[in-house]
């Protein structure tokens, strides 16, 4: 499903270049869950978007369904994002002006799939039933980071790109959103590919990778 | 649909995301709406007033000026029919015409005008109408008929008197054309006021009449184009106020929505898309500004109309509509004018949200980071500005050039740009310095520092403060200093205690009694006449010349202002004297490029005259070149009819009023006939108020708007600042501290601001009464500086500053401490 081959990004910085990536090759299969770990600056984020189109690799090639992403144009990109992927962040990245219905909704609604039921059973397994017209700003932050997970997924996208979706919560909530992250990624039948450098988090998931010095190796959950 | 283009789907949900920033911050867009608003409310008032008079000036000229010479007697007296019958029967191509006022049943004033329609020239506005038989028998036959300007028709109608009427919008407001019996019956005269001929037709007159050129009148559009240009400026000075506002609040919505663009860029949202959504959600902004912004426009120049149609009839004897006339240009002109506006504003905000790259479109701090490159970029611009406006008001002090009035106002805009531009830099640099120097002052510290951080949102706020505040000072200081020239000039020319103007046939009579009064000290006579001018070969140019002879006695040697002479004041007064020399005023000398010993060529009834202009003397208020020659040779070489007689009082008998009765009762003189010094002085100074008094009033709603760009700004930002304000608040600052020190904040900013304001206003005075008013008027004002005003000047800013604080303080004051532990706790 996804394929990154000898991806490499090279950022200048004023003393010298600084190698995130340096030739890394990664295969997804349909429905597989991955871990990515790594140290902080280890180049997590970076092969993330990567993978989602958000930036171009300086070498390699990154391959969705058998589409070379990095030959995209800005639009495609942005149309495979829309159409084929969801995303998760660190930060939520909700809008704040928007209800929480109109935040879950917000991608299915761009992509012009908006399915009504998907989303209400989404509302209620994201444990959000009833904070329909609530704001952001008036939800927890697991409850952010819920309804953050439930946006990405109302789409339906083939692959969700998470990025560190935990780093911000306590381990009780953590421990909520990730069962849930696993529970509707099954169910919905959509492959993961998910950024931590927690070792707890990752357990849990199929397959473990670690990323150092730009290099990725296998890891031991 | 091409791969990868948005659908319109993807469109209006992009639109709607971006759009409900707004719905959850209705005060930002109340901020834009306003700035918006504003602008276009007082760009469209001052157009409307303007697109109105220029109206009423084309319906004046087409219907006059541009098309037909006049012949009148050279002693102004109205003509008889048997002078006129005489020209015809010698085959002079004249045809005549009556000119007169009528009050209507209701008070309403006509100016009727009686034509001939057989013998007037076709191509004139006049003739336009009775061109066909069956019209032309309806005009010259009972009961006759008459055109009317439109606004009158309805009351005209009501009026017994007049003949079936025709509303007619070629007509200037106020006027009736009919024929030239039916004139004649209406204002009671069987004299003709002149005859009128086709420019092209050359006439054989008798001494005693004069024919004036059609192209010698200045037309009404040419004399008040100046007036106009005043108001456009202040037009656009408010505009550009207004558009502070739209740009800090266009600024401020970005900033805040950047997170909200990375998300919806990261959800597949391309970047066309979001440029397309943030266009169309300007337009729809744009268009509603700009309709709530022309129709409070045209609210605010009907209200102002009458005020300035009174200010233009007073100071140039033009008619002007008091109520709008606005063509369809008006309305496209102002949304274009609103619309332009905002998207030059809002340019910016598309520029850097399609140039950001995705992954740094949520960094709130890659802003801030340029703030010093933006600032950088601000003092190199406002230089280069400041350095225009110096070559322009260096070259136009030195070399007159024809163009001055539009290089004038490039001058004035280059100058109050580039200092404006100037104004963050020198902020920022004063807050560094200060808050290096206050180490030991951790709370004052802190304040500069943050005022720092606030300059991004506040300099916009704060330019137009500054631009207001500048306007101010620079309008009022030359508001202020023609006011003290003016009412002394007044004082240095209206010598005499009483003003008498006889009619012709007692003038003689007249002049004889008051000489025979114990309690006259001198009587100072005063005959007007006009000649062609000559140029120095003696050939015709085509330009007439108004000329006033006055008396040189001593009261008036000793008082009448004289700005240049060529050998001294003594030698001026005995050119006139002796009658070889002749004053010009400032008007004349600047449009002909005439100075003391200049030779001034003109033709008199006995041929040539050439006579030296022996001294400049100022003449406010006049449109016109003059010049003055002594009663008695004015008289003697140029046949000048009589004018009015000034009566000097002896020291110590000022019985005005009893002498005003003496005259009144032995000659039957009343009415306008004789005037006292005070009342000409008070209508004099009535016209000059009333001619500033529009200035004045825009100059105050561009400081109120300024005010309302700072209070929007602080409003559009209390939440944040809220945010910046908890761990201060935490660390032990009380509320009220806090206030104190916002206040105290904003106050500074302020005052500095004014302190820049101060050199920037005084420019600006110069540029008004040096550059602007010579080009625009033909007089040079000296300058006078205020010291109140400056004082005036630093206490509105501080007042603006402090009124547009108090409300967020307020808000600040009544937030619960749960609500700052809350934001506290969330940072």
């Amino acid at each position: 499903m996804l394929q990154l081959t000898n991806l490499t990004k090279t950022y200048p910085t004023p003393q010298g270049p600084l190698h995130v990536l340096d030739g890394v090759d990664l295969q997804l299969a349909p429905g597989e869950s991955l871990a990515l770990m790594g140290e902080s600056g280890s180049g997590k984020s970076t092969l993330l978007h990567l993978a989602a189109g958000l930036d171009t690799p300086d070498r390699g090639d990154v391959i969705f369904e058998g589409q070379s992403i990095a030959s995209l144009s800005e639009p495609r990109r942005a149309e495979l994002r829309r159409q084929r992927l969801g995303l998760v962040f660190q930060q939520f990245h909700l809008v704040p002006s928007l209800s929480v219905a109109d935040n879950l909704t917000l991608q299915a609604r761009l992509a012009g799939r908006e399915d009504t039921d998907w989303a209400q059973y989404l509302l209620a397994r994201l444990g959000l039933a009833g904070l329909n017209d609530r704001y952001p700003e008036q939800l927890s932050g697991g409850q952010q980071q819920r309804l953050a997970i439930g946006r990405a997924l109302a789409a339906k996208p083939r692959l969700l790109l998470a990025d560190e979706p935990t780093g911000n919560l306590d381990e009780a909530a953590a421990d909520q959103v990730l069962d849930l992250l696993r529970e509707l990624i099954e169910e919905s039948r959509c492959a993961l590919l998910m950024v931590t450098h927690s070792a707890r988090v990752a357990t849990p998931l199929d397959r473990c990778l670690h990323l150092q010095r730009g290099r990725l190796a296998e890891a031991d959950p | 649909m091409r791969p990868g283009t948005a659908s319109p789907g993807v469109l209006r949900t992009t639109w709607l995301t971006l759009f409900s920033h707004y719905r959850r911050h209705p005060g930002q867009l109340a901020m834009l709406l306003l700035g918006l608003w504003v602008a276009s409310a007082l760009w469209s008032g001052v157009q409307a007033i303007n697109a109105s008079a220029r109206d009423s000036y084309a319906r004046a000229e087409t219907l006059f000026s541009a098309s037909l010479d006049s012949v009148t007697r050279r002693d102004n007296q109205p003509l008889s029919l048997v002078t006129y019958l005489s020209l015809r029967r010698a085959g002079e191509p004249v045809s005549p015409l009556v000119e007169g006022d009528l009050t209507l049943s209701d008070g309403t004033s006509l100016r009727v005008i009686g034509i001939d329609p057989l013998t007037l020239p076709g191509e004139s506005g006049l003739a336009r109408q009775q061109s066909d038989a069956a019209s032309l028998r309806d005009w010259i036959l009972p009961p006759h008929r008459a055109r009317i300007a439109p606004e009158n028709a309805d009351a005209a109608r009501a009026d017994s008197r007049l003949p079936p009427l025709e509303a007619d919008p070629s007509l200037p407001p106020g006027t009736l054309v009919t024929d030239i019996g039916v004139a004649q019956r209406l204002l009671g005269v069987e004299t003709l006021s002149r005859l009128v001929v086709a420019p092209e037709q050359s006439l054989a007159l008798p001494p005693t009449l004069v024919r004036q050129s059609a192209a010698a009148l200045a037309s009404p559009g040419q004399l008040t184009d100046s007036f106009h240009l005043n108001l456009t400026a202040m037009g656009l000075l408010a505009l550009i106020v207004g558009l502070f506002i739209v740009h800090a609040a266009l600024g401020l919505a970005l900033e805040q929505r950047l997170g909200m663009l990375r998300t919806l860029r990261a959800l597949g949202v391309p970047g066309h898309t979001l440029i397309i959504a943030m266009a169309l959600e300007l337009l729809l902004i744009g268009l509603l500004g700009a309709v709530l912004g022309i129709v409070s426009g045209v609210v605010l120049a009907r209200l102002l109309l009458p005020d300035v149609a009174a200010s233009l009839d007073a100071l140039y004897d033009t008619d002007v509509a008091s109520h709008l006339s606005l063509p369809w240009y008006y309305w496209l002109g102002g949304l274009a004018v609103t619309l332009g506006g905002l998207f030059s504003a809002g340019f910016g905000m598309l520029w850097r949200a399609a140039r950001l790259d995705i992954l740094a479109l949520g960094k709130a701090q890659a802003w801030r980071a340029r703030l010093h490159r933006q600032l950088r970029l601000q003092a190199g611009a406002g230089t280069v500005l400041l350095g225009v406006a110096l070559w322009l008001g260096w070259r136009l002090d030195h070399q007159p050039n024809p163009q001055e009035l539009a290089l004038g106002f490039a001058m004035v805009a280059a100058l109050l740009l580039g200092a404006s531009l100037w104004l963050p830099p020198l902020l920022a640099g004063s807050l560094g310095l200060l808050s290096r120097r206050l180490r030991s002052h951790p709370r004052l510290q802190w304040a500069l520092a943050d005022l720092q951080l606030q300059l991004p949102r506040l300099q916009l706020p704060m330019m137009a403060l500054l631009l207001a505040l500048s306007a101010n000072l620079g309008v009022g200081s030359m508001v202020g200093g023609f006011r003290l020239t003016f009412l002394d000039w007044l004082d240095q020319r209206l010598l005499a205690d009483m003003y008498v103007r006889p009619p012709e046939a007692q003038y003689t009579d007249v002049a004889a009694w008051l000489e025979g009064q114990d309690e006259v000290q001198a009587l100072l006579e005063a005959r007007h006449a006009e000649a062609p001018r000559l140029d120095a070969e003696g050939q015709t140019t085509g330009r007439t010349l108004a000329l006033f002879g006055i008396t040189p006695a001593p009261i008036m040697r000793q008082s009448w202002p004289l700005l240049d002479t060529a050998t001294g004041h003594e030698a001026a007064w005995q050119a006139l004297d002796a009658g070889d020399g002749a004053f010009i005023n400032e008007q004349l000398a600047h449009r002909d490029g005439l100075a003391p010993g200049d030779p001034l060529h003109l033709r008199s009834p006995q041929g040539p005259v050439m006579l030296t202009v022996a001294a400049i003397y100022p003449d406010y208020g006049n449109p016109r070149g003059e010049a003055v020659l002594s009663a008695s040779h004015l008289t003697e070489k140029f046949a000048a009819t009589p004018g009015s007689l000034g009566v000097v009082l002896r020291p110590g008998s000022r019985d005005v009023a009893g002498l005003q009765a003496a005259l009144r009762e032995r000659f039957g003189l009343g009415g306008d006939a004789v005037v006292d010094q005070g009342a000409v002085k008070r209508t004099a100074t009535e016209i000059f108020e009333r001619t500033f008094a529009i200035t004045q009033a825009l100059n105050a709603l561009t400081l109120a708007v300024a005010g309302l760009a700072l209070l929007t700004t602080l409003l559009a930002q209390a939440g944040a600042r809220r945010a910046q304000l908890a761990p201060l608040w935490a660390l032990g600052v009380s509320r009220r501290q806090l206030i104190g020190l916002q206040l105290g904040q904003l106050v500074s900013a302020a005052t500095g601001t004014a302190v820049l304001a101060i050199p920037l206003g005084i420019g600006l005075a110069w540029a008004l009464v040096a550059v602007i008013n010579v080009a625009a008027f033909g007089w040079r004002l000296p300058l006078h500086i205020f010291p109140s005003q400056i004082a005036m000047t630093i206490v509105l800013a501080i007042f603006v500053a402090a009124l547009a604080t108090l409300l967020p303080a307020w808000r600040l004051w009544r937030v619960p401490p749960r609500q700052l532990l809350q934001e506290f706790a969330a940072i």
